[in-house]
């Protein structure tokens, strides 16, 4: 079952490199997306069934477990999510004479390459090929950011490449040194397994495993966006076309934040306390939560502010499995998964703002409720969300990482993190709830919607965070259950 | 005795040798220019007709253009006493050591500028700022990397130095000796007035340094400051081959032929790094004066990088 | 044994310090080709001993890659790239040459410090190599930031993944097989990438000097 994880974008990007008509490529790439969609329930099904999901081929390589499949699904409905409102936005574009009708396949090409190492990165258990994988999500990438192919895509893509690059070389030495805590430990075939590593990590090096974290912590703390190493983010996300944006900024930075999460078990484990890496992962939060804070404040172009407040929930996550209590860690892999989905509703809806009016500057817009009512609302509705109000998700796994740093007695922190809160909130509401004010009709744009298929998707995700910021199913409290069981071990 | 006899073969081999190896270096970058070149002995006669003649001296110049020669002359011999060419030969005991050896050899230096400075040509102005720059830049690489092997060799008498170098084996797959070689070539390229530093060749007044500042002297004074300049060239030469290829160990006999297999072996390796040497400035160009800075940079960082292996290593494993 | 591959070691980290002295962009790669014949030498030198003692060739053909990619491909494509894109001479280096070449010694001195300090590490002779090739991978990212000139920071990036390789050789005789060739992959991939992106950068602006690229802030 397992294989078609992987064959799937396979297959979509040699479809795509065989078929020039545009309506066949939009065609291939939902029905690829769904697909993988249907493969992802059937084994989250199994995972909940048996608790982890290992496969024999190619040297044992693959593996699934609860925290890998909770992140790998987020993923693919993400993905799910993008490649429908693709469907409408991109012939917009067309329309608009943004792009050409031949770059659409290279796009589907590049998207799908994409999407496929972002899930060979979740599927296999060792380390080494995590990193191949999370470095090729990079190069993917690249020019999906660069798609524009303008100075400042092409400013946006450079430094994109050559920051994360550098970052995860960091992040590969990182590994290399956990390599080097468990030689002697681990025999040669469970080289960099993290199973294997897992299992015999009391028996590590302490103070090479110690070493590797910080590298590990830095290295794919770029790729998450983690301040200070955080520049290439907002660049990148206000650059690339939408959709790519909210894959972006809401599946890529969870991949990194996997890797860290992964070595956190280990390294927590062989250290037998979370105080040593709490402390790094903490310190890095908060510093991602005030720079996102300061530079939301005074932010002029709606697409970085969105970036930026992508920096600050890593942060909160960062934070969340710095604390590394149970309570914690719930809610730090709730709001890794409710983050994603209302970020990349945001993405989504800014997108459909962003191709009404031709800006990316705030104040160039005005009057979104009127123009476009559907994405208006929801851009509206997800921006209280992503502030953080209830009744949606977020406020729910925000409120469950307060409650666990208070539960720790750290009300320093916790005050701090109040405060960052607001000040969040407040640098969203005064920059960018002005747009939906003021008249509606300025420069002679035309009121309604111009993507279809893309609605269907954000009111989707809506739906989405709305219902789970109320209860949140069963079944998913099962999985975050036993991925923190993963993480904390026991 | 052992004094005596020490004495006397290092002055006849140092100042037999010296003129050897510029013929060396200038018959190997003739060949490498399709020529014939000079002959191979062409230092050694033209010593000798400048000894022959008398030298002109400037009547605006002091005491310090006259002694200069005599100094200069005598502080190469000196240093040259302070670096055994073979370790079968040996004195009892040489009262100094590399810093000594560092400081004889400034100190040649220094009387070198003052006298082309006291000529007040315009050249040897030039040149005697451009010789302090360049021996400012390259005394810290000299006396860092003769320190290093000093350190693990717990000794800073050259003699004892050599003695312990005997002892490692080949040190060249050694990380510290390797740095260390590779730093004792730059300086002599340095130090030897060699191309990618000063050019012995040329007497164009733009590039020239060494040569600027014998500009004024001829006759005897001329033919000492050569010789001079050629003795020194050929100290550093020795303490190159002697710390990083020592050869006496190889010798199994005792007696008077080993000293001669001792100083054949001796002449041979002076003879290949003086092919090396006109290697190295047939294949690279003139540096720009200043990037001099940068080669006396990298030279240091060699050095440096030999010393810091030996910390490194942890020492006393080496 | 291990005394050749301290001394190839400290033969790799002064090409980096060469690297970082050296002036013009033809020089870096050149520089960059002498390196990775160097640490091909030194796989070289571990495969055919794993060959000989354990009968693994994993790093022998490791060892291939490196002199077919990283002696060969990736240098000719640099210059291939060089030569295509319009030729200025501008100033390239941010600080000047010396100081440059001292910092970098400090950060040798740096990686020493904070290495020694680790019990595993110090342990016996690794210390000398893990030292030195971190302290590559150091200089690397020294480089990156001195050089203004979008190549420049190509070779940076290359010569960082060069200190990884021999840091992963040196101290765990090299990583399993497949990721060695996973992470050859990527680093092929990324230059080619990067190497097209300097055409670009070249055709929007003008220039190949990173510091043309501040569009974007705040």
């Amino acid at each position: 079952m397992g294989f078609f994880l992987l064959a799937i974008p396979v297959l979509a990007v040699l479809l795509f490199l065989f078929f020039k008509k545009e309506k066949l490529l939009y065609m291939i790439s939902v029905s690829a997306s769904i697909c993988l969609i249907i493969v992802a329930v059937l084994i989250t099904r199994q995972v909940m069934l048996w608790g982890k999901v290992e496969y024999s081929s190619l040297g044992g390589i693959f593996y699934l477990d609860a925290l890998s499949i909770i992140v790998l699904d987020i993923v693919l409905i993400i993905g799910l999510m993008a490649s429908i409102y693709s469907v409408g936005y991109m012939e917009e574009e067309i329309k608009q004479g943004k792009i050409k009708i031949g770059r659409l396949k290279i796009y589907y090409i590049l998207m799908y390459s994409f999407i496929f190492t972002m899930i060979l990165a979740l599927t296999v258990k060792n380390m080494g090929i995590m990193w191949i994988a999370i470095e090729a999500t990079t190069l993917a990438s690249a020019f999906l950011v660069g798609f524009y192919n303008d100075r400042y895509a092409l400013e946006a893509a450079w430094k994109y490449v050559i920051i994360c690059s550098v970052g995860i070389a960091i992040a590969l030495l990182g590994i290399i040194f956990l390599h080097l805590s468990s030689i002697g430990v681990l025999p040669s075939s469970d080289y960099l397994d993290w199973t294997a590593l897992y299992d015999q990590a009391e028996a590590l090096n302490t103070s090479i495993a110690r070493l590797a974290f910080i590298f590990i912590l830095v290295g794919f703390g770029t790729k998450a966006g983690l301040a200070p190493m955080h520049t290439w983010l907002p660049d990148a996300h206000s650059q690339a076309p939408s959709p790519i944006s909210a894959l972006l900024s809401g599946v890529l930075l969870n991949s990194a934040m996997y890797g860290i999460i992964r070595t956190v078990a280990i390294v927590n484990r062989n250290l037998g306390s979370g105080v040593y890496t709490g402390r790094l992962l903490i310190a890095l939060g908060i510093l991602s939560m005030v720079t996102a804070a300061i530079f939301i404040l005074t932010q002029k172009d709606y697409k970085r502010l969105l970036a930026y407040s992508s920096i600050e929930h890593m942060g909160i996550i960062a934070i969340a499995i710095g604390i590394f209590t149970p309570l914690s860690v719930f809610g730090g892999l709730l709001h890794m998964i409710n983050h994603s989905f209302t970020k990349s509703m945001l993405f989504l809806s800014s997108g459909n703002i962003l191709q009404k009016y031709h800006t990316k500057r705030i104040s160039g817009i005005k009057g979104v409720l009127k123009l476009l009512p559907v994405s208006g609302t929801v851009f509206l509705l997800g921006l209280f969300a992503i502030a953080g109000m209830p009744p949606f998700s977020i406020f729910a796994s925000e409120l469950s990482i307060l409650a666990s740093i208070f539960a720790i007695k750290s009300f320093f922190l916790g005050l701090v993190f109040v405060i960052l809160l607001a000040v969040v909130f407040v640098g969203i509401a005064l920059n960018l709830f002005k747009v939906f004010y003021g008249p509606a009709v300025e420069n002679n744009l035309s009121p309604g919607e111009v993507n279809t298929p893309g609605l269907m998707a954000i009111v989707t995700l809506l739906v989405v965070i709305s219902l789970t910021g109320i209860v949140i199913p069963n079944e998913l409290k099962v999985l975050i259950t036993n991925a923190q069981s993963i993480i904390l071990g026991g | 005795m052992r004094n005596i006899v020490y004495i006397v073969v290092q002055i006849l081999v140092i100042m037999l040798v010296s003129p050897l190896v510029n013929g060396i270096i200038r018959k190997v970058k003739a060949f490498s220019q399709k020529r014939k070149g000079a002959p191979l002995l062409q230092m050694y006669f033209d010593l000798f007709k400048l000894f022959k003649k008398n030298s002109v001296v400037s009547d605006v110049s002091s005491w310090a253009f006259k002694v200069t020669p005599y100094i200069f002359f005598s502080t190469a011999l000196a240093a040259a006493l302070l670096v055994p060419v073979s370790t079968i030969v040996t004195p009892q005991e040489i009262p100094g050591d590399i810093i000594m050896l560092v400081s004889v050899l400034a100190l040649g230096r220094f009387f070198m500028m003052i006298a082309a400075l006291d000529t007040a040509s315009t050249f040897g102005g030039m040149g005697s700022s451009r010789e302090a720059m360049i021996s400012s830049l390259i005394e810290p690489s000299i006396l860092v990397s003769l320190f290093t092997v000093g350190l693990i060799c717990q000794s800073t008498s050259m003699q004892q130095m050599m003695e312990a170098m005997k002892g490692t084996g080949i040190p060249l797959f050694h990380p510290v000796y390797i740095m260390v070689f590779l730093a004792l070539f730059t300086i002599i390229l340095a130090e030897t007035s060699r191309i990618p530093v000063d050019d012995p060749a040329t007497h164009l007044e733009l590039t020239m340094v060494h040569e600027a500042m014998l500009l004024e002297y001829s006759g005897r004074h001329l033919a000492l400051m050569e010789l001079g300049a050629a003795i020194k060239q050929l100290v550093f030469i020795t303490v190159l081959v002697n710390l990083i290829f020592p050869h006496d160990q190889l010798i199994a006999i005792t007696g008077i032929s080993a000293v001669v297999l001792s100083l054949f072996l001796y002449l041979m390796k002076v003879i290949f790094i003086s092919i090396a040497i006109a290697f190295a400035e047939v294949f690279t160009v003139k540096f720009r004066f200043f990037s001099i800075p940068n080669l006396a940079a990298l030279s240091f960082i060699l050095s440096f990088l030999g010393f810091l292996q030996y910390f490194v290593l942890g020492g006393s494993n080496v | 044994m291990s005394n050749y591959f301290d001394a190839l070691s400290v033969l790799i980290l002064f090409s980096s310090f060469i690297l970082m002295a050296n002036k013009r962009i033809k020089s870096y790669i050149k520089t960059f080709r002498i390196q990775s014949l160097l640490i091909a030498l030194a796989a070289g030198i571990m495969g055919i001993k794993g060959s000989f003692e354990e009968g693994r060739i994993d790093i022998l053909v490791v060892c291939l890659l490196i002199v077919v990619l990283k002696v060969i491909f990736i240098p000719n494509l640099l210059n291939k790239t060089y030569a295509n894109i319009e030729y200025k001479v501008e100033k390239d280096f941010i600080l000047n040459i010396p100081i440059l070449i001292l910092m970098c010694c400090a950060l040798v001195v740096f990686t020493y410090f904070s290495l020694s300090t680790i019990d595993g590490i110090n342990a016996g002779i690794i210390n000398t190599q893990v030292v030195n090739s971190v302290s590559v991978i150091l200089i690397g990212l020294l480089f990156m930031i001195s050089r203004k000139k979008a190549i420049g920071q190509i070779v940076g990036f290359l010569v960082i993944e060069n200190g990884l390789y021999i840091t992963a050789l040196f101290s765990t005789h090299g990583m399993p097989f497949i990721v060695d060739v996973g992470i050859f992959i990527d680093v092929i991939t990324a230059v080619m990438i990067l190497g097209f992106m300097v055409f670009r950068i070249n055709e929007k602006f003008e220039s190949i000097d990173i510091d043309k690229l501040n569009n974007l802030r705040g």
